[in-house]
């Protein structure tokens, strides 16, 4: 599958535009189906009804408990992984561009442990779950701020430093997070703070998709705007200037785009590793690696993967699987193929 | 088209580039030479708008490039540098229709009208059948063609070529230099620096020898390039003689002794 016989055709727009038709599909179709996974099973034609009722007002011929559990209870969990497997693989994407480097994950820049230090720091604090959300989204967009400053300080190149800025904030906050941890009172706030960092959709509900929706969007809506220029950072600073384009402008944006959304994704959920860094690999497979085709093929292939990913970790056992443990046990032996096989990025 | 005068520049309070002056007219090839680290990759820079001068101006069409907006001065001025091995496998026809940024609006997108400009700068240099390879998996002969015709979909009168022929292959660098020579016939101003004083005589017009940022020599490649001139630049000695093939051509060659 991952052969690098060059011409074998991935690259022809045709094909590019039937991946997008059956990626959309596929989509739309697991959408439906997830509906149908968990304790209580309900018909696909009563799922069908219940959500068109919420469009439509059509007959009321579905028991009110079905409309509890599709609307309350599996709804926002759905749209939650979609939400937040599009917004990381998209980031994850655009990182590795930026970076140019195939290996780069939206935590690069420190926002991952950021926002796990400004939950553990809320939780063991005994604040309610809003503040626990509001204060990782803050402190995961706070520690991106002070590394993109402190990177202009840094005397090497502006990619070099910003790596080194965010490796170092990075692993301040990790020390900082160990420390919580060890100060946590062990019987309810320890486990709340380690669970919240393993990241979870389980208890996910509407009211905390509502706080992070909003700086998800206004990312997106930059990531798929500026698309086709994240090609130039591929380049190199001195290319990008000579096409007239100041590379530290589109720098900014495109990271203020890509930190929104993995600061609200790791506020939606948590700390949920690995997706930022397979699944554009997986879809530069089919897409190649030129951003405005890149980009959308993130976004369906982040919603799908992730969708499917969560609904083995809720189905595959009474117990609920932790999704990092889940993705890692997927993503760990992609990587490795990929790797084995020398394939070009 | 391209005037330098008494051009000064470098990094912070160094000054790398001394005094440099030179004019190019439309159709003209000039050939900067000199060794490794003499300041020609910052000549480039201060004429490309990277670095401000730190003394002595860049006219482009008879206006100072400080005062020409980035975006304008690449419409203008096309940088073609050296073959690189990129990170990732983009299709040939997406690394050359970059060459269009300087002419799309911050948040548009290529149009197909962009497409078809970059189609047409490869079939300008008759490669359009490497449209749909992946850049990766050409040879550097082709990828520095690549980048070549990425400046032609820039639309740019003047390009500014890095050493186009370091690191390829002697058939690959003589297709370069015919690419080269067939673009000056066809009207662009071509700058081009090389480690290859042969090249001078080759296809340019014009040359300029440097050393230690100043200038050497300036003038027809027949008349600046002298053994004196290149003893000056390179600190070695060097003679120059022609040879005269069956057709009648005469061919220069430096020869070190």
């Amino acid at each position: 599958m991952y052969s690098s016989t060059g011409n074998d055709g991935r690259l022809d727009n045709r094909q590019g535009r039937y991946f997008f038709l059956i990626m959309f599909l596929m989509t739309i179709l697991l959408f439906i189906l997830s509906f149908r996974l968990g304790y209580y099973d309900i018909p696909t034609k009563d799922v069908l009804k219940v959500l068109f009722a919420k469009i439509y007002p059509i007959k009321h011929t579905w028991p009110d408990e079905y409309e509890v559990i599709i609307i309350n209870l599996r709804l926002p969990r759905i749209i939650a992984a979609m939400l937040v497997g599009a917004a990381l693989s998209m980031a994850g994407a655009v990182y590795q561009g930026m970076f140019q480097n195939p290996l780069a994950s939206p935590d690069i820049l420190g926002v991952s442990s950021g926002a796990g230090f400004g939950a553990a720091l809320a939780i063991s604090m005994g604040l309610s779950y809003q503040y626990v959300q509001v204060s990782a989204f803050v402190f995961g967009l706070g520690v991106v701020g002070v590394a993109y400053s402190l990177a202009g300080r840094i005397r090497y190149g502006q990619i070099i430093s910003l790596i080194l800025a965010g490796a170092i904030l990075g692993s301040l906050c990790s020390a900082g997070i160990t420390l919580l941890k060890y100060l946590a009172d062990t019987v309810d706030r320890l486990p709340a703070i380690t669970f919240w960092l393993m990241g979870s959709l389980a208890s996910v509900y509407f009211d905390e998709l509502y706080i992070a929706i909003i700086p998800m969007m206004i990312g997106l809506v930059i990531i798929v705007v500026m698309r086709w220029r994240i090609n130039v950072l591929t380049l190199g600073d001195e290319e990008a200037r000579s096409l007239g384009i100041n590379p530290r402008n589109i720098r900014l944006l495109v990271i203020t785009g890509a930190t929104l959304l993995s600061a609200s994704a790791v506020c939606i959920a948590g700390i949920i590793g690995w997706i930022g860094l397979i699944v554009p690999h997986i879809i530069r497979y089919f897409t190649g690696p030129e951003y405005s085709r890149l980009i959308p093929g993130c976004l369906l292939g982040g919603a799908f993967f992730l969708l499917v990913v969560d609904n083995l970790a809720r189905t595959l056992s009474t117990m609920e699987i932790p999704l990092g443990v889940l993705i890692a046990i997927v993503g760990a032996p992609f990587l490795l193929n990929l790797i084995i096989q020398e394939r070009e990025w | 088209m391209l005037e330098v005068k008494n051009l000064s520049g470098g990094y912070r309070n160094k000054t790398i580039v001394k005094d440099i002056s030179f004019c190019l007219k439309q159709g003209d090839i000039l050939c900067l030479l000199g060794p490794n680290g003499c300041g020609k990759t910052t000549l480039f820079r201060l004429i490309l708008g990277f670095l401000p001068a730190q003394g002595g101006v860049v006219l482009l069409r008879g206006v100072n490039i400080k005062n020409i907006k980035p975006r304008q001065l690449a419409q203008s001025i096309a940088y073609v540098p050296q073959a690189h091995h990129p990170t990732f496998a983009y299709r040939v026809i997406d690394v050359v229709l970059l060459g269009c940024l300087p002419h799309i609006a911050v948040v548009n997108m290529p149009t197909e009208q962009d497409k078809r400009r970059a189609l047409a700068a490869l079939s300008m240099l008759n490669i359009v059948h490497l449209a749909n390879k992946k850049y990766t998996q050409i040879s550097g002969g082709e990828r520095q063609l690549i980048l070549i015709a990425r400046a032609l979909c820039q639309q740019a009168a003047i390009l500014v070529m890095d050493e186009p022929t370091a690191n390829l292959d002697f058939a690959n660098q003589q297709l370069i230099l015919k690419t080269i020579k067939q673009l000056a016939a066809e009207g662009y101003t071509i700058l081009i620096s090389t480690h290859s004083p042969e090249h001078s005589f080759l296809l340019a017009n014009k040359v300029l020898l440097m050393r230690k940022g100043a200038s050497i020599a300036y003038g027809a490649p027949r008349e600046a390039l002298t053994s004196e001139t290149l003893k000056n630049t390179y600190n070695i000695d060097m003679e120059i003689v022609n040879f005269t093939d069956n057709n009648n051509r005469c061919h220069y060659f430096c020869v070190p002794l």
